[in-house]
C-alpha cells in the first residue's frame, strides 16, 4: 500500500504495483507497472517494457516511454455478472423460464386489452374459427404463402409512381403491424376457444366477458404451458429441442388456423352467416284428421254446374 | 364475486407480476469508462480491425505521438472490451464484441460509445465493423491505404476534410438499412469506391481535391443515391435498373450510358456503375 518510486539508473523486474499512492517511474520496469487508486507517471528517461495500467487514475506519459498499453479504467469497478460465454445450466434454465414466463404474462395482458377494447372483433373471429376450423386453417397456410407476394406486389405498386416511393417504408411497417394484428387476434381467438372447451365456465358463477377472460387465460397459459414446459428442461438440452418442437408445431397449427379465421372474418368485423338449421317442427297440428273412410273429392266448379247450382 | 371484480383483480395481479419479472430479467448495469493508447515507436504500416455493436462511435485522427488511442464507455455486465495489438504483425484489433440486445428500460446507445483516434504518421489498413451504430468516421489527416465499412443498421458518416497522403487501394462500404453520407470522398485518394446498401439513402459527395479518375460502384436495393459531382469533372452513369428513377439532368445519352457534355475534356472523370431495384438516382453537378 501506498506510493513508490523507481528511482534513475536502475532497473527492476515487473509487474510493480502499489494502491492508494502514486508510482513514479525514472528508471526501468521490466514488465508491467500497475496502481489501483493512483497515478502512474512516467518521468522523463524511464521506460516501462510491458503495460501501464491505473484503476480509478490516470497514466501520465511526463517524457518516458511505455512499450506496452497505456490503460486507464474508470467508472464501477469490482465483480460484474459477466456475459457468460458458456452459462451454467441453472442459469440458462432460469433464463429461459424467466423469459416464457414473461411471454405468458406480456399475451395474457394483451388478450385483457383485446377483450376489453376489441372484444367485439374477437367475438367475430372467434365465430369464424367455431363453425369452420379446417377452412380457417387452410386459409391460414395460404394467408402465410401470400404475404411475402402481396408486400412484394404493394411495394411494386407503389415504386411505380415517384411520389409512392416515399410511402414504401411506412407502408411496409403498416403491413407488418396489420399482420401482426391479425395473427394475435386469431392466436387468441383459438385460445379462447381452447380454454372454453377444456374449462368450461359454469354460465351462472361469471358475467359474459369474465367468461370469456377466463377461457382466454387459460387458453393462452395452455399454449404458453408448453414454451415454459421447454424451458424448464433447458438443462438438457435433447429433451428441451424435443418439447420445443412440440411446443413449435401446436403453437404454428394454432396460430395459422387462428390467422386465416381472422383473414376470413375480415379481423372479426365479418360474422359467419348463421347455418341454415332445420328445427324440428311440430306439424301435428298443421295436419287435417283424414277419417279412415277416405274424403269425398271436392268437384272443380265448371260453368254448367254453376248455371245448375243458380 | 363479480366478473368484472375477478376481471380487475386479475389484470392487476398480472400487471404487477409482469412488472416484476421484466424488473428482474433486466439486470443491473455497470458503466465503465477504458482509456488504451499506445506509444507510436515507428511509422510502418497496420492494419486496424475495429469491432462495435451498440452506441456511438468516432474516428479521427490524433494529434499525439500514439499509434491508437481509445476511449471507451460501456456496460460490463453485457460485453467486454478488446483491444490486442500484435507487435509482430502490426495487427490492433479493438472495440467491443457485439452485445446481445436485451431490454433494458434505457436508451443504452445514447450512454454506450467509442472515440478512437489514430496515428497519422502510420499508413492504416482500416476495418470497421458496426453494429446498430450511429458512426462519425472522421478519417481526415490520416494514411488510409485501404477502408472498409461495413455498419448495420443505423446512421454513417464519413469524410476527408483534406487529402488522404496515401494512395487508397479501395474504399469500401457496405451499410443494411441506414443510411450513408461520404463527404469530401475525392480526397480519400482511391481509384476505386464501391458502396453496397440495402435499405437507405446514400449521399455522396465527391468535391475534394482530384488526383486521379475515379470507378464508383454503388448497389443499392431500396433507397435514394445522390452524388454530388464537382462541375470540372466529367461524368458517366452506366445504370441497372428495376423500378427506379433516375435523374440524369445536364448529361446526355451515348454508348448505353448517360455522360455528361464535358466527358471528353475534363482532366478527371468519375465512371459511375449503378444498380438499383426500387428507389431514385440523382447526379448532382452544382459542385457543393
Amino acid at each position: 500500500m501506498g506510493g513508490r518510486t523507481i528511482p534513475a539508473g536502475t532497473a527492476i523486474a515487473g509487474p510493480v504495483a502499489v494502491a492508494g499512492g502514486p508510482l513514479h517511474v525514472y528508471g526501468t520496469v521490466n514488465g508491467d507497472a500497475i496502481a489501483i487508486g493512483s497515478d502512474v507517471i512516467v518521468h522523463p528517461g524511464a521506460r516501462i517494457t510491458g503495460n501501464a495500467v491505473s484503476a480509478l487514475g490516470s497514466v501520465t506519459l511526463a517524457g518516458g516511454t511505455v512499450g506496452g498499453e497505456i490503460r486507464q479504467l474508470a467508472g464501477a469497478l469490482g465483480a460484474v455478472p459477466q456475459v457468460a460465454e458458456a452459462e451454467s445450466p441453472a442459469r440458462s434454465t432460469r433464463h429461459a423460464l424467466a423469459l416464457s414466463s414473461s411471454w405468458l404474462i406480456i399475451l395474457v395482458l394483451m388478450a385483457i386489452g383485446v377483450l376489453l377494447f376489441a372484444g367485439e372483433y374477437l367475438d367475430g373471429v372467434v365465430d369464424s374459427l367455431e363453425g369452420r376450423f379446417g377452412r380457417s386453417f387452410w386459409a391460414g397456410i395460404a394467408t402465410q404463402l401470400a404475404l411475402a407476394p402481396v408486400l412484394c406486389l404493394l411495394v411494386i405498386a407503389l415504386a411505380i409512381t415517384i411520389l409512392g416511393v416515399l410511402l414504401i417504408p411506412f407502408a411496409i411497417v403498416a403491413f407488418v403491424l396489420a399482420v401482426a394484428g391479425l395473427i394475435t387476434l386469431g392466436f387468441l381467438a383459438i385460445a379462447r376457444i381452447t380454454g372454453e372447451s377444456v374449462a368450461p365456465a359454469a354460465s351462472k358463477r361469471y358475467s359474459a366477458r369474465g367468461a370469456a377472460l377466463r377461457a382466454l387465460v387459460v387458453g393462452v397459459s395452455i399454449y404458453m404451458a408448453l414454451w415454459v414446459l421447454a424451458s424448464a428442461f433447458a438443462w438438457a438440452p435433447v429433451v428441451e429441442m424435443v418439447l420445443r418442437g412440440v411446443a413449435v408445431a401446436i403453437t404454428w397449427v394454432a396460430t395459422t388456423a387462428g390467422l386465416g379465421a381472422a383473414v376470413i372474418s375480415r379481423g372479426g368485423t365479418k360474422r359467419s352467416a348463421p347455418t341454415a338449421s332445420f328445427a324440428a317442427v311440430n306439424d301435428i297440428p298443421w295436419q287435417t284428421p283424414t277419417p279412415v273412410t277416405g274424403v269425398v273429392a271436392a268437384r272443380r266448379p265448371t260453368p254448367s254446374s254453376s248455371a245448375r247450382d243458380r | 364475486m363479480s366478473g368484472s371484480f375477478v376481471s380487475r383483480r386479475l389484470a392487476l395481479g398480472l400487471a404487477s407480476a409482469a412488472v416484476s419479472i421484466v424488473s428482474s430479467s433486466a439486470s443491473a448495469q455497470s458503466w465503465r469508462t477504458l482509456d488504451v493508447a499506445r506509444q507510436l515507436s515507428d511509422s510502418a504500416p497496420a492494419s486496424v480491425q475495429v469491432v462495435y455493436g451498440t452506441g456511438q462511435i468516432g474516428v479521427r485522427a490524433t494529434s499525439k505521438p500514439l499509434l491508437y488511442h481509445m476511449q471507451l464507455r460501456y456496460d460490463a455486465t453485457r460485453a467486454q472490451p478488446r483491444h490486442t495489438f500484435d507487435v509482430a504483425s502490426r495487427k490492433l484489433q479493438i472495440g467491443m464484441q457485439k452485445s446481445e440486445v436485451r431490454f433494458s428500460g434505457r436508451d443504452d446507445a445514447d450512454a454506450a460509445h467509442l472515440q478512437l483516434e489514430l496515428s497519422r504518421s502510420a499508413p492504416l489498413d482500416l476495418n470497421l465493423d458496426l453494429g446498430a451504430v450511429e458512426s462519425d468516421l472522421d478519417l481526415t489527416g490520416l494514411r488510409i491505404s485501404r477502408l472498409h465499412v461495413e455498419s448495420g443498421a443505423s446512421d454513417a458518416k464519413l469524410r476527408f476534410d483534406s487529402p488522404n497522403p496515401t494512395r487508397m487501394s479501395v474504399l469500401e462500404v457496405s451499410v443494411g438499412a441506414a443510411s450513408f453520407r461520404g463527404d469530401r470522398l475525392a480526397n480519400a485518394n482511391a481509384a476505386d469506391i464501391r458502396i453496397d446498401a440495402g435499405i437507405g439513402n446514400v449521399e455522396l459527395d465527391l468535391g475534394g481535391q482530384w488526383t486521379q479518375d475515379i470507378d464508383l460502384r454503388i448497389d443499392v436495393t431500396l433507397g435514394i443515391v445522390t452524388i454530388h459531382v464537382p462541375s470540372d469533372v466529367g461524368v458517366r452513369v452506366t445504370l441497372d435498373k428495376t423500378l427506379a428513377s433516375f435523374d440524369h439532368e445536364g448529361l446526355i445519352e451515348r454508348d448505353g450510358g448517360w455522360v455528361s457534355k464535358n466527358f471528353d475534356s475534363a482532366p478527371h472523370k468519375v465512371r459511375v456503375t449503378a444498380e438499383t431495384v426500387f428507389g431514385k438516382l440523382s447526379i448532382d453537378r452544382t459542385g457543393r
